[in-house]
């Protein structure tokens, strides 16, 4: 019975381990709202609203709270006369001049602070941005409002091989073993249960019949590759990091920034074209546009209240009231020291896109390693690319291979031809 | 001329059995590094024990965690005015170095705002971008962490507001009980010093302002006044003459404003097939100075000879003196007369200079210069130096004062009295009993420890100033970095003292916006303002100053010893910094260390057992007024008879953990000659010890003029290392000197034919010219490397196991008569050879020739066998024998202090702080790995991507290496073979005096050498003694 117990007991343990194991290898699970089958023209209606929304009022305006002006939500209630809003809308300034009394009395409450006249906005547009406001303060689950999907499908399918991979082919192994032994072990004691009881009893050990002293040899061989195997690719790998993907001291989503808003990268990583640093934006650089960009979508003020205060800028004052902070990101794509690159020479001169290295990092809502920064993964591409030989006057130095083009005898001139392998390309 | 024998060491001279050991050698060292093995070494328990433990902590180390690192951002006060900064892009801030002698214009690299390295200025006057060691060295001092971080009071911690009102408090007490207060400064070139100090004498008028040098030239200034009518320091322009002779004068290496003179002598010391002239320099000295060095003919004189040298000379020039008498040496005598002929063969184009602080030896050469009609032309009495203004003689008179106590506030700006003058205690009660006493030294100083308070000065790359070299010469200093701690400049603390509250920085612009009139930023952006005045100035008046020479000599009694600077550590101020402390004496080649020079002769004489080979040399006990020194012995060649040389600015005992206990002091021996300093002195006695002392010399290995161990064969002597030749057989042919390598050339074999030669048709083809003419042997470039290439420095006991990491070394050479030799200067780093024997037999490939020519060496391969250092013919390879920059330790031992557990071994460039002098560009090396010259390829890399960015093609000169840029006299060249129109390409194809060293061995190195031209007129004295028992 002490056998069994202990057994038990193993094989929970490993149950646990394994489960644990695997939990920490999953990626948490994006949540996809359920798309309500409603009027598809009044859907169409509120996107178009929510665009021109996002467009035109956010800096100023949100759904349920009070930014620089009142919160929206039954903003069709407070006014007498709906075709009043319009008019506001269009041009407050000239219903204040009119007398117009609740007009009035919110330019008063709101520090007599001007709200920007639209008068492009027709007023079908400004009726679908009241659509939309209405809909979100209702709580209506907008189809086109559901979260960005993941970016699962364009994660490379090598992105889960890391260093846990081993460990898990060692356990599963291991549990293959002693179930075998288990197996073993059961098969005896019933051989001797039945012989207790007095029937004669075939021997269905395993013993002979799997470990017999010739496949046990081929086993263990292959066993012992297996491992040695995995052991090796587990020690390569033990410096990699592929598909990290640390939390940040704010949840500074690039899928809204780069994909929905469509800023260029070069509009932070502002050094990528000149030094061997891309550069991360100091808070100078965020401060352009969220002086203005008071909330955001999915956290509302509570990511964006986070760079005031490491900026220093008091929201309600209008003004940099502190020295700023460093915000200290967590570094994603570390290079070991004794590697040297240059973001320049690869961008600005190389011509190569960010994607290529980074990944589809417009669809990323927490920025990850994309590339597996191994140095095979370096000089594949140094073989590859194609040098812009004919573009760029720097390459007149190689005399052979420009006649050689010319001539046609060789078709392109990679970086690996003009010494972009040696050792001290990289290594100084 | 491959008869011709040189030598680096008495051994090699001699060709002892230790020498010919040592020779045989690649590595020269006895000591194992392990530690803990005392007894009998590891034995196979312990390396499994050991094996078994970093296995484990590898494994533990690796499974944990990978480490998670920060990206910080360059964040941006947007409130304030701030230059953009690209992070990973370097600015460059045109700033000044001066230390009251040595002056040089410079820029300041930064990187995300942080100083880490000096170049020279090229558009300033003066220096043309050239820079001294020391200006080099001098961004580590920076990063010191003896600086204090905040002021002090009785050498407690304080704040700037305790201080101020107590110190002012104090001054007043004084001032209004009619005390009076001395204000101890060292040269004063900066004019906002003296605005500053102005505003204090005013507030305080029972002030006295001391200002003096450690190492003075007060006696030029005063002879000057006697023969000029003003005391000034003329310039000297050594380019306007044939003729130099120099007694004792040190002007390229420690004299005043040596980068400016050095340029404007090299530009005739370098013949060319076009111009195949040179200026003829003769040089009377008692020791060898590395000006020495560089002469075409030296004298050795006593320093009690000097006087009558001068004397001798004026009288055959033509001057009438009495006091006329044959020297002792019949060379000499010789020398002063053919002297003679050829000054008044060159009047008006000739110089005669002196470095020794004597009033009757500098009217000397002052009347010769008159008589020789020089002034107005090599002598610029118009344009005078402010540097080296100190006052012997106030000095003396300040001692006097001091003693009987007539000063009631003592207040030290930058000066270290107890430490750097001979009246050290004096100064030290008068401190201890001061009602008040202030330093602004910038550590806790011999002096400043006894001061009540300390208030710190800022480093120079933090602060703001002016520095005037020269009438209407200015050179600005601005901050590079905010003050890393809580320190103020010395000149604003004294405005502050005097009620002015204007912040420096204010001050400065506004004196600079004067100066050059408009605002302020043009001036500092260039870094310098000239208005010089054309050359002349007044005439010596010959008779007067001939009238005021005292022309009786005085007998020596016993050996004369002789006081020099040397030209890394000069006074002393800068013993702190550790690359200086690691730069080897250009001509002595010790390092860590002061010691005492003996002649050869001596140790001939006294039958001396001196044996540097094994750098275990004898420790000697030197009296000198009845005081007791002791200190290791060098040979010195070339050093007068009866002489014996002693370098001051050693034995700080409140520098720091790299300057203290250096060597010895010997200030308390400079003697007072009618107030006026003199450092020389006789009726010492020499007495050798049975102690032994190993020395951190680096000269008698790494040798190669002799082939590695052949077993069984006498050593095969190389001789087409150095070539030389002279200016006589340079005319008539331009070969002269390197005739042998047209046959070498068609003879050309190889030990390696199975080697393919790289291809080189196309792209670049880096390599480098060393005009072995123009190396004076500074040592600039050496610094300069170091600090661009993260090399480690290792310390005395390491340069002693012959361990040092130096990528670039500067080999000196002997050769001629020991009792006085040529010396020639070669600078040795890889020379990156296209058929590298080093290349050829690492087993793991680690080094590997890249298709642009260079030696790749890829540390992060090696396994350490040391194959390659094993095999490479210029011993140019360096390995990592201990962790000194604490690249590979783990966290809890990095204890600031050191990154191993050796004992004796000591880490200098550890710290937080001073890393942050490391060039970020360039990895640190690990324990265990050969590391060597990489032709400063993040430079090629970082002018090949310029380039590219602007689509065109790669400029000659845009890509020039550290020690290329450092160099003060262009010695070293750097360029694409392949680029013909490049300085370089034209040198290699087109100079007569191109050589590559063992070209014979065909080796193809990229580094190739200019032959040696000694502007003599006979061949030069060959005579060498073989094997003479000595």
């Amino acid at each position: 019975m002490h056998s069994c117990k202990s057994i038990r007991g193993i094989l929970t343990l490993i149950a646990l381990f394994l489960s644990l194991t695997l939990s920490t290898n999953s990626y948490s699970a994006v949540a996809v709202p359920d798309v309500n089958p409603s009027d598809a023209a009044a859907i169409d209606k509120a996107k178009q609203g929510m665009e021109l929304f996002k467009a035109n009022c956010t800096s100023c305006h949100a759904v349920d709270k009070k930014v620089v002006g009142p919160a929206l939500a039954g903003v069709w209630d407070r006014w007498e006369n709906s075709a009043d809003i319009i008019a506001w809308v269009k041009n407050s300034q000239k219903l204040i001049a009119s007398g117009h009394p609740y007009a009035n009395k919110i330019f008063n409450e709101y520090n007599k602070s001007v709200m920007s006249a639209f008068p492009q906005l027709s007023d079908d547009q400004i009726i679908n941005i009241l659509t939309y406001v209405k809909a979100k303060s209702a709580g209506v689950a907008l189809p086109f409002e559901a979260a960005p999907a993941p970016a699962a499908g364009t994660a490379p399918a090598t992105s889960d091989k890391g260093s846990s991979d081993w460990y898990v082919y060692m356990l599963i192994s291991f549990l293959l073993v002693l179930a075998l032994l288990l197996f073993n072990v059961t098969s005896k004691l019933d051989k001797v249960i039945r012989e207790k009881a007095g029937e004669k009893v075939e021997d269905v050990s395993l013993d002979k019949k799997i470990f017999n002293r010739k496949t046990f040899k081929v086993l263990l061989l292959i066993g012992s590759i297996l491992l040695v195997f995995n052991i090796f690719n587990g020690a390569i790998d033990l410096g990699r990091s592929q598909g990290y993907e640390p939390d940040q001291p704010i949840k500074f989503s690039h899928a809204l920034h780069v994909g929905q808003n469509k800023i260029e990268c070069q509009y932070c990583h502002t050094a990528v074209e000149k030094s061997r640093h891309a550069s991360i934006p100091g808070t100078q650089i965020c401060m352009n546009c969220h002086k203005y960009v008071q909330q955001g979508p999915k956290y509302g003020k509570d990511e964006i209240s986070k760079i005031y205060s490491y900026a220093g800028w008091d929201p309600d004052q209008q003004k940099f009231v502190k020295a700023p902070k460093n915000i200290e990101w967590v570094k994603i794509h570390n290079l070991p020291d004794h590697v040297y690159f240059n973001h320049s020479q690869h961008v600005k001169v190389g011509g190569v896109k960010c994607q290529t290295c980074h990944g589809k990092v417009e669809e990323y809502e927490v920025m990850k390693q994309f590339a597996p920064l191994s140095m095979g993964w370096c000089i594949n591409c140094h073989r590859q690319t194609e040098v812009k030989f004919s573009e760029n006057k720097y390459y007149s130095v190689f005399q052979k291979y420009q006649q050689e083009l010319k001539k046609g005898t060789k078709a392109k001139v990679t970086v690996e031809d003009i010494g972009g392998t040696e050792c001290q390309k990289c290594h100084y | 001329m491959s008869n011709k024998k040189y030598w680096t060491s008495l051994d090699e001279l001699n060709e002892t059995p230790q020498y010919k050991e040592q020779a045989s050698k690649e590595f020269n060292y006895e000591v194992d590094t392990n530690e803990g093995e005392e007894n009998g070494g590891t034995n196979r328990r312990d390396f499994l024990k050991a094996m078994g433990f970093s296995v484990s902590v590898a494994a533990l180390a690796s499974a944990c965690k990978i480490p998670t690192n920060k990206a910080i951002p360059y964040t941006i006060d947007t409130r304030k005015a701030v230059p953009e900064v690209v992070p990973g892009v370097a600015d460059y801030f045109a700033s000044t170095f001066c230390d009251g002698c040595d002056y040089v214009s410079v820029l300041v690299k930064t990187r995300e705002g942080r100083p880490i390295k000096i170049e020279g200025n090229a558009d300033a006057p003066l220096t043309l971008g050239g820079t001294s060691a020391r200006a080099q060295a001098s961004v580590l001092n920076l990063y010191d962490v003896t600086r204090l971080a905040t002021p002090t009071i009785k050498n407690k911690k304080s704040d700037w507001k305790t201080v101020d009102a107590e110190i002012t408090n104090k001054l007043s007490a004084i001032t209004q009980s009619g005390g009076k207060i001395a204000l101890v400064t060292g040269t004063i070139a900066s004019p906002i010093t003296k605005k500053a100090i102005e505003k204090f004498v005013a507030k305080y008028p029972s002030t006295t302002v001391v200002s003096y040098d450690a190492i003075s030239n007060y006696a030029t200034r005063k002879a000057n006044q006697i023969s000029l009518g003003s005391a000034i320091i003329p310039s000297i322009n050594f380019d306007k003459a044939d003729v130099i002779v120099g007694f004792n004068a040190d002007f390229l290496g420690t004299g005043i404003s040596s980068i400016e003179n050095a340029k404007k002598y090299i530009a005739t010391r370098v013949p060319s097939k076009e111009h195949p002239q040179m200026s003829r320099h003769h040089q009377f000295q008692s020791t060898m100075s590395m000006t020495g060095a560089s002469a075409d003919y030296r004298y050795p004189v006593n320093p009690s000879e000097e006087k009558q040298a001068l004397i001798n000379l004026l009288a055959a020039i033509g001057g009438t003196v009495t006091g006329v008498k044959s020297l002792a040496d019949a060379k000499t005598n010789e020398g002063i007369a053919k002297v003679a002929k050829e000054l008044l063969a060159t009047k008006g184009k000739s110089v005669v200079l002196s470095g020794t602080n004597d009033l009757d030896i500098q009217l000397l050469v002052n009347a010769i210069n008159g008589i020789l009609g020089n002034y107005g032309s090599t002598i610029d009495t118009a344009n005078t130096y402010n540097l080296k203004s100190g006052n012997d003689e106030a000095l003396a008179t300040l001692a006097n004062d001091l003693k009987s106590g007539s000063y009631k506030g003592i207040i030290l700006l930058g000066s270290n009295p107890i430490y750097n003058t001979p009246y050290s205690d004096i100064f030290k009660e008068a401190i201890k009993k001061a009602e008040l006493s202030v330093s602004t030294a910038d550590r806790t100083d011999e002096s400043a420890q006894f001061c009540q308070y300390v208030c710190p000065n800022s480093n120079y790359l933090e602060s703001w100033d002016i520095i005037s070299p020269k009438t209407g010469c200015y050179g600005f200093v601005q901050p590079t970095i905010v003050t890393l701690f809580d320190t103020r400049q010395a000149q604003e603390s004294l405005m502050l003292w005097a009620g002015d509250t204007t912040p420096i920085g204010t001050f400065v612009q506004s004196e600079i916006a004067a100066l050059t009139g408009g605002s302020y930023q043009p001036g500092v952006q260039s870094g310098f303002f000239s208005n010089v005045s054309s050359v002349g100035g007044p005439s010596a008046n010959v008779a007067a100053t001939i009238a005021a020479v005292k022309t009786s000599i005085v007998a020596p009694k016993g050996m004369e010893v002789y006081f020099y600077e040397k030209v890394s550590i000069g006074d002393g101020a800068h013993a702190n910094n550790p690359f200086l402390q690691e730069l080897p004496d250009p001509i002595a080649k010790v390092t860590w260390d002061n010691y005492v020079c003996i002649p050869y002769s001596y140790a001939k004489e006294k039958g001396l057992d001196v044996m540097p080979a094994d750098k275990r040399v004898p420790v000697a006990k030197v009296t000198l007024n009845g005081k007791t020194i002791e200190l290791p012995v060098v040979v010195q060649f070339g050093q007068a008879t009866n002489t014996i040389a002693i370098a001051l600015g050693y034995g700080r005992e409140r520098a720091g953990r790299a300057g203290d206990m250096v060597g010895k002091n010997v200030y308390s021996f400079v003697k007072s000659n009618n107030g006026i300093a003199a450092y020389t002195l006789d009726g010492a006695t020499l007495e050798l010890t049975d102690k032994m002392y190993e020395l951190g010399l680096n000269q008698t290995y790494h040798t190669l003029m002799e082939d590695n161990k052949l077993p069984g064969k006498k050593l095969r002597y190389r001789g087409m290392v150095v070539k030389e030749t002279t200016l006589k057989d340079f005319q008539k042919n331009e070969n002269a000197g390197n005739e042998d390598r047209e046959k070498i050339k068609e003879e050309l074999h190889s030990l390696y034919d199975a080697y393919t030669p790289n291809d080189y048709s196309q792209g670049h083809h880096w390599g480098m010219s060393v005009d072995l003419n123009a190396c004076i042997g500074c040592g600039a470039c050496v610094v300069a490397c170091s600090v661009e290439n993260n090399v480690p420095v290792v310390g005395r006991r390491q340069v002693y196991r012959s361990q040092e990491m130096h990528w670039l070394r500067i080999d000196r050479y002997y050769n001629g008569n020991p009792d006085n030799p040529d010396v020639s200067f070669q600078p040795m780093m890889c020379q990156h050879c296209n058929n590298a024997p080093c290349e050829n037999v690492c087993p793991v490939n680690a080094t590997n020739h890249s298709s642009d020519g260079l030696n790749q060496m890829a540390y992060n391969r090696c396994i350490g066998t040391r194959y390659c250092a094993n095999n490479c013919p210029y011993k140019v390879r360096r390995f990592n024998w201990l962790d000194y920059q604490g690249t590979d330790s783990f966290g809890k031992f990095n204890d600031g202090k050191r990154s191993f557990t050796d004992t004796e071994a000591q880490s200098y460039m550890f710290e937080d702080l001073t890393r942050m002098v490391l060039n970020p560009d360039v990895v640190t090396r690990t324990r265990g790995v050969i590391e060597k010259c990489s032709f400063c390829v993040q430079r090629i890399q970082e002018g090949k991507l310029n380039a590219k960015k602007e689509g065109r093609t790669l400029k000659d000169g845009e890509v020039r290496t550290a020690c290329q840029t450092a160099c003060p006299t262009n010695a070293l060249i750097f360029g694409d073979q392949n680029n013909k129109e490049s300085v370089l390409a034209k040198t290699f194809d087109k100079s007569g005096r191109n050589y590559f060293i063992f070209e014979e061995q065909h080796f193809l190195p990229a580094v190739g050498y200019q032959v040696k031209v000694r502007n003599k007129a006979e061949e030069p004295v060959r005579g060498f003694i073989q094997n003479e028992e000595i």
